[in-house]
């Protein structure tokens, strides 16, 4: 199962896909592609990149752990939480910061 | 200090008119994404795991406090209040938004700074001795010389495309402070026979996936002559550093791969051909930029003697910072202070607004406005008079600078590892603050002495892992930070690459296995005065590998 992560252009900030094509903040809300959705899994990196909005766009490996979403990368997991080390928040977006597709 | 003339100003100025245009460009969307990445990178400004990250040019570590002032009115205004000191002398701002960009790099133009070739495949910040043009042991301050290579390398048209990056390093003392063996050029300061002051000139050294020790290919190369030999240099270098493989890219590659003397020879027909041309340095203006490094008008401030061992009964923490922090400087009745940026459990190479503040504020009342950037992520305050010396050490220990362990096995460096950086496979920082909470009690970090742990969360070995009397590197294994230790680096004029003992470590063992190396050093070493890497060098990799991995 993937998920689709990126960096928004202003801030920087990592932001996932959610179901509704929004790019937002939280992981939790991340639409998850499953094998049989590579096409669309396509179109919707197809479809940011040409937003020019979002950044770094990669398919991230997941799996779901009591229903929640578990990226399999240490770096996917610390870029979903933030700095660990102090604990610090992430990047927030601007209101206008969010990005549809 | 330097400052800059016409040409320096317009062209930065222009700079920043040029960038701010190409944000306002590339946020309408007439610019991609694909159109804008070389143009931000060549402005500093990267993007890691969690936002952007803005790289700053610190020429040479050397920073007036009124910019230092700046760099803490950029930490609390675009920032999150703080910064974060590099290995390069550098300092970098981890949350910059994309629409502040240009106004950051106006406001650092103002004070005569910038971020062009932090970035890049280019020639990037010279880095020096931290004491240069204090320490007692040098032949020469390097920073006129540096400054000269700065002008010469920067915008250079030739070297803005090289093969990779090319990072140049630069001591004036024969005992290095600056890791000169372990860059692409490394330049030492030679006095040759006639008592003239020279340069003899090491290339090919590196760490990164390859680390190598850079080879000595002129033992003496004249001041009037240096710019034409470095020239040389990166001319074979360009002309024949692979450009198929990033990985093989580095001049490194192309000395191991070619071999010194066929190098040499190829730039020594260059250099026959241009040297005595253009790039020759004439002194009047070798003269003209070393005034603007003249030594302070240092004051005479009568005979003040520290009783070091007296103010360690009446004040230990004084005691110490008097014993570890400070350096002997050429100036009679002065001093170079190191300020510690590795309190217990912090973020080596941190500093938070406030804190810039008061080091700028000391150096400008006691320290003729003068700071240094250390490669080894402190600070330093090059010229401080001994009458001055607890003033400054009651102000630094009032902004929460005052950690007493420069040199100490507390004083590490740390990349940003996994937390920050995009290419990292491993987190750096936690395992620094762990390994800092063990090590915390001063008597035992003094029992141990001198001792360098150097961390890096990648291959690429931004954190000096290599040179580390204890280099530690963390790397990536089925979804579980490892930690690969190694023993006997050493960044100094003895340079060494550290030798890996045996398998990786999970990051909760890593603490204990420090200490174990710990414990076989102090166990084993002749005499307390016997530092941890001497002993390695007597006793071999037997009685660490033992410690690390049992006698099984």
């Amino acid at each position: 199962m993937k998920i689709l992560t990126g960096n928004e252009l202003l801030s920087g900030a990592a932001v996932y896909l959610d179901a509704g094509g929004r790019w937002g903040g939280e992981v939790q809300r991340a639409r998850v592609f499953g094998a049989e959705d590579g096409d669309a899994l396509e179109a919707a990196m197809g479809e940011s990149v040409a937003s020019g909005r979002i950044i770094s766009i990669e398919p991230e490996t997941i799996e779901l752990r009591d229903g929640a979403i578990y990226p399999l990368r240490i770096r996917e997991r610390i870029r979903a939480e933030g700095p660990s080390a102090p604990r610090l928040n992430r990047q927030t977006l601007a209101e206008d910061d969010h990005v549809s597709i | 200090m330097y400052r800059y003339d016409e040409f320096d100003a317009a062209f930065v100025a222009e700079r920043v008119e040029q960038f701010s245009d190409q944000v306002r460009r590339r946020i309408a969307g007439e610019l991609t994404e694909d159109q804008f990445r070389p143009l931000r990178l060549m402005n500093g400004l990267y993007l890691q795991l969690h936002a952007y990250m803005l790289r700053v040019a610190i020429p040479y570590g050397t920073l007036s406090a009124r910019q230092m002032r700046m760099l803490a009115h950029v930490a609390r205004t675009y920032d999150r209040g703080y910064g974060h000191f590099t290995t390069r002398q550098n300092i970098q701002f981890n949350w910059p938004k994309l629409r502040d960009v240009p106004e950051i790099l106006a406001d650092l133009a103002s004070v005569e700074m910038h971020a062009i070739q932090t970035s890049g495949n280019c020639v990037r910040n010279v880095t020096v001795d931290q004491f240069a043009g204090a320490a007692a042991d040098e032949i020469i301050d390097p920073r006129p010389v540096a400054e000269i290579i700065r002008q010469w390398s920067s915008l250079h048209p030739e070297f803005l495309h090289l093969p990779r990056k090319f990072k140049i390093a630069m001591t004036g003392a024969p005992n290095d402070r600056a890791a000169v063996k372990f860059h692409d050029i490394g330049l030492m300061a030679q006095a040759n026979r006639s008592g003239e002051v020279g340069w003899a000139v090491y290339v090919g050294g590196g760490l990164g996936r390859t680390p190598m020790v850079g080879k000595l290919i002129n033992g003496f190369v004249p001041h009037e002559h240096l710019l034409a030999y470095l020239e040389s240099i990166l001319r074979v270098y360009n002309r024949y550093g692979r450009r198929d493989n990033k990985f093989k890219a580095r001049i490194k590659i192309l000395v191991h791969e070619e071999g010194l003397e066929n190098i040499k020879g190829q730039v020594e027909e260059e250099f026959a051909h241009i040297r005595g041309g253009i790039l020759t340095l004439p002194e009047e203006e070798l003269d003209r930029i070393g005034a603007y490094f003249a030594p302070p008008e240092f004051e005479d401030k009568g005979v003040v003697r520290i009783d070091v061992e007296r103010e360690k009964i009446l004040d230990p923490a004084y005691g110490r910072f008097l014993s570890n922090n400070t350096f002997p400087h050429a100036q009679p009745g002065y001093t170079a202070i190191t300020v510690s940026l590795k309190p217990i459990g912090g973020v080596p190479g941190d500093a938070t607004a406030e804190q810039m503040e008061a080091v700028a504020d000391l150096a400008q009342t006691y320290g003729f406005g003068e700071i240094r950037v250390t490669h080894e992520q402190n600070l330093v305050l090059p010229h401080v008079a001994l009458a001055d010396l607890r003033a400054v050490y009651d102000g630094l220990a009032a902004a929460g600078l005052a950690e007493a362990n420069a040199g100490e096995v507390t004083d590490m460096i740390a990349c940003p590892g996994l937390d920050y950086c995009a290419l990292a496979n491993a987190r750096s920082i936690p395992i620094a603050q762990d390994i800092s909470r063990r090590f915390a009690q001063p008597e035992r970090a003094g029992e141990i002495g001198k001792l360098k742990i150097k961390i890096s969360g990648c291959i690429n070995a931004c954190g000096h892992h290599h040179a580390g009397h204890i280099g530690i590197l963390g790397v990536e294994k089925k979804g579980t930070e490892l930690y690969q230790i190694t023993v006997g680096g050493d960044g100094t004029e003895n340079a060494a690459i550290g030798r890996i003992l045996g398998p990786g470590f999970v990051a909760d063992e890593v603490p204990d296995a420090i200490e174990r190396l710990v414990d076989a050093y102090i166990v084993r070493r002749e005499s307390a005065d016997e530092p941890f890497i001497d002993a390695y060098r007597r006793l071999g990799d037997g009685p660490f590998k033992e410690a690390l991995y049992g006698n099984g």
